[in-house]
């Protein structure tokens, strides 16, 4: 009857609504197509819906081993690429959460994110430019005598995981430095004061404390990396079938618009449900503190 | 249900030679010097940002002294690491492991200790016994309360049967009921143990009733060290004096010395003092206690007569503080509150004074 009351009372409606609005236009309205195209009949070179509802493409999927390994090997570098980001970033992030003068922790900081600043094409050029067979790399071991041909650090799983790991790194960190600041440093004192070196207060405290940051990292960079198609395309050379790939065959290459929306909607849940799963192992693991 | 730890066989006692700390420009810790005895309850008191904390925090081995020497016994630790000094801290924020329920954190320092299993769980029982905290075993650090952390971070703690026990400030944190009660809490617990004891307060009525003895900082430098009735009876400077306690600073004027005596005036009046070993002799005032002000005093003579006007009353339950005024000095009094005692009333005209005898000077 009055706005103003309307207004107050479903005001954390008002607040969100923007927000919601424009993630139901710009996500949920094109996923949700996806979706739907895929369930419908696979006509080359037809994007509009013709409304003849069909299981055809997944099962065309699921009878197609190239498929099933692409899935494969999405998961596995994914996972990959999550553990070794886990493992080179960790330290970064502890030591700029540790660092205390704002000077250098802001230098450390611009470091992380003037990573993120450039292109993602650009950056993996600058990859290339180090790794390609007549790259840095490979010419300088060459020169040296170390090697007589160039080792393929290029076009190659080696050589998606390094771009997945440059492209994902700062993600990682980004989402550890909170969590790891957020320890108390008492806590680390009195475990060291209870008779624990800095060795066992490590896995014992600091560790177990991280796993929030740990938990969100690896997840954000699972995610970022089972759905990137740049990557295996520029830096494995379209020898690393991973699945974005295919579904950019299918619907850039070919114009199979059903087809191709029925991988992506496979990789959609393969990825969920890798999230889902890993997500309640880690919480069980951590005693549900996590 | 007394618990009997290995305190009562061995003596440890605590050792600071010339400890210092140097923060970049800032001397945080300048030249700190004491000897705390076995079984001793030794309070570090003084106001924020004396030093206390760093002080304390050195013995611990959380941060390294610019100069100095720390011995538990005749054992040099200054620069051992903190998991070897077997020395207890208790934060001021508790520092309960969150990840921990109150079993695992009580039994954290015994699983480092490498003990086996049936025993951890024996001790760790016996400890929860001992700070009333059976049943609690499966509780994280969110589902205590301030208290009740308190009493976990002690446990923790005592269960490792520390050479030395360090305390920064732990009351500083629970309300003011509570805090009265864990004052006497921790202060049984302390003399049963006969545990070592170091206390960091910056609340003089906690350092006042726990201590054998208080080291009064400022500045990074000790002030005093002394029993509470040595601190608060002789106070060593005006420092002190103004620390601890309310203090009337009566500005004297020495005249000269006869003997044993020495003449000084104050608002026009001469007195005699004795010198004796409590006299500072670059005072430059006197300290006169609030409450050894006396209303209409006897003309004796070593007792000084004083008029003035009563300013402000303050009512305080037990007792009753006036402010009077007499030639432009304000004096603080307090009186107990007895049911024969004449209340005064703002404005009125009063005879006072004080013994002489009981003035310290600084
Ligand atoms: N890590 C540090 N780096 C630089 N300065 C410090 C550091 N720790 C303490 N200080 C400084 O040293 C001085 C003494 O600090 P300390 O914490 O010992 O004081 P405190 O007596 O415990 O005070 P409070 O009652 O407020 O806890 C302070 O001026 C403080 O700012
Ligand atoms: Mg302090």
């Amino acid at each position: 009857m009055n706005f103003k009351k309307i207004y107050i009372s479903y005001r954390p409606i008002f607040l969100v609504l923007p927000t919601f609005i424009f993630f139901l236009v710009f996500f949920i309205i094109p996923v949700a197509s996806l979706f739907i195209i895929a369930f419908d009949k696979p006509v080359t070179g037809v994007l509009a819906l013709q409304g003849e509802w069909t299981l055809k493409s997944f099962l065309r999927i699921w009878n197609r081993s190239l498929y099933f390994d692409a899935a494969v090997m999405s998961l596995t570098l994914a996972a990959l690429v999550s553990i070794i980001t886990l493992i080179i970033g960790y330290p970064l992030a502890y030591l700029i959460a540790k660092t205390e003068n704002v000077a250098r922790n802001t230098f450390l900081m611009i470091l992380v994110l003037c990573a993120m600043q450039l292109d993602m094409v650009i950056r993996l050029f600058g990859l290339m430019v180090l790794l390609g067979d007549n790259g840095v790399i490979n010419g300088a071991l060459m020169y040296f005598d170390i090697i007589e041909k160039p080792i393929g650090l290029m076009y190659n799983k080696l050589g998606v995981v390094i771009g997945l790991v440059q492209f994902s790194l700062p993600f990682m960190i980004l989402s550890l430095i909170g969590i790891i600041r957020g320890i108390s440093p008492s806590v680390v004192e009195a475990s060291r004061s209870l008779g624990a070196s800095p060795n066992k207060t490590f896995w014992n405290i600091i560790l177990p404390l991280s796993m929030p940051g740990i938990l969100a990292g690896t997840l954000l960079v699972f995610a970022i990396s089972i759905s990137s198609y740049l990557v295996p395309a520029l830096m494995g050379g379209w020898k690393v079938m991973m699945m974005p790939l295919h579904v950019y065959q299918q619907v850039a290459e070919m114009g199979k618009w059903q087809f191709g929306s029925a991988i992506a909607v496979v990789l959609f849940l393969t990825s969920l449900l890798s999230v889902l799963i890993y997500q309640k192992t880690a919480i069980r693991i951590a005693g549900g503190r996590a | 249900m007394a618990i009997q730890y290995g305190h009562n066989v061995f003596m440890f006692d605590l050792k600071l030679n010339n400890l210092s700390k140097k923060f970049d420009e800032l001397l945080a810790v300048n030249d700190v010097s004491f000897n705390i005895n076995s079984g001793e309850f030794f309070s570090v008191l003084g106001p924020s940002g004396c030093g206390k904390s760093t002080t304390l925090r050195m013995i611990a081995g959380f941060v390294m002294p610019s100069g100095g020497k720390i011995l538990i016994g005749d054992n040099d630790i200054t620069y051992q690491a903190p998991e070897t000094r077997n020395i207890g801290f208790v934060f001021q924020n508790y520092a309960i492991f969150p990840h921990m329920n109150v079993f695992d954190n009580i039994a954290f320092g015994l699983k480092m200790r490498n003990i086996n299993k049936n025993e951890i769980i024996d001790k760790v029982k016996k400890s929860l016994e001992q700070v009333n905290l059976l049943g609690f075993e499966n509780r994280y650090q969110r589902e205590l309360s301030g208290g009740e952390q308190q009493r976990v971070a002690l446990a923790r703690v005592l269960v490792t049967e520390p050479q030395i026990l360090l305390l920064d400030e732990p009351l500083s944190a629970l309300d003011k009921k509570l805090r009265e009660e864990m004052k006497i809490w921790i202060k049984e617990l302390q003399r049963k143990l006969k545990i070592t004891t170091v206390y960091v307060t910056h609340d003089q009525s906690e350092a006042l009733t726990m201590s054998d003895r208080i080291a009064i900082m400022d500045k990074g430098k000790i002030s005093q060290i002394g029993t509470p009735t040595e601190i608060y009876e002789k106070p060593a400077n005006k420092f002190v004096a103004d620390f601890i306690g309310i203090s009337n600073f009566l500005p004297l004027e020495k005249k000269s010395y006869s003997g044993d005596y020495i003449n000084v005036s104050f608002l026009n009046q001469n007195f005699q003092l004795k010198i004796n070993e409590k006299i500072n002799q670059e005072f430059s005032s006197a300290v006169l206690r609030p409450e050894h002000i006396i209303f209409n005093p006897n003309t004796d003579k070593d007792i000084c007569i004083l008029e003035g006007t009563i300013d402000i009353i303050s009512y305080q339950g037990a007792i009753i503080r006036y402010i009077i005024n007499s030639n432009e000095f304000k004096f603080i009094s307090e009186f107990s509150n007895l049911p024969e005692s004449k209340i005064f009333k703002e404005g009125e005209t009063v005879k006072f004074g004080f013994d002489i005898n009981n003035l310290v000077l600084v």
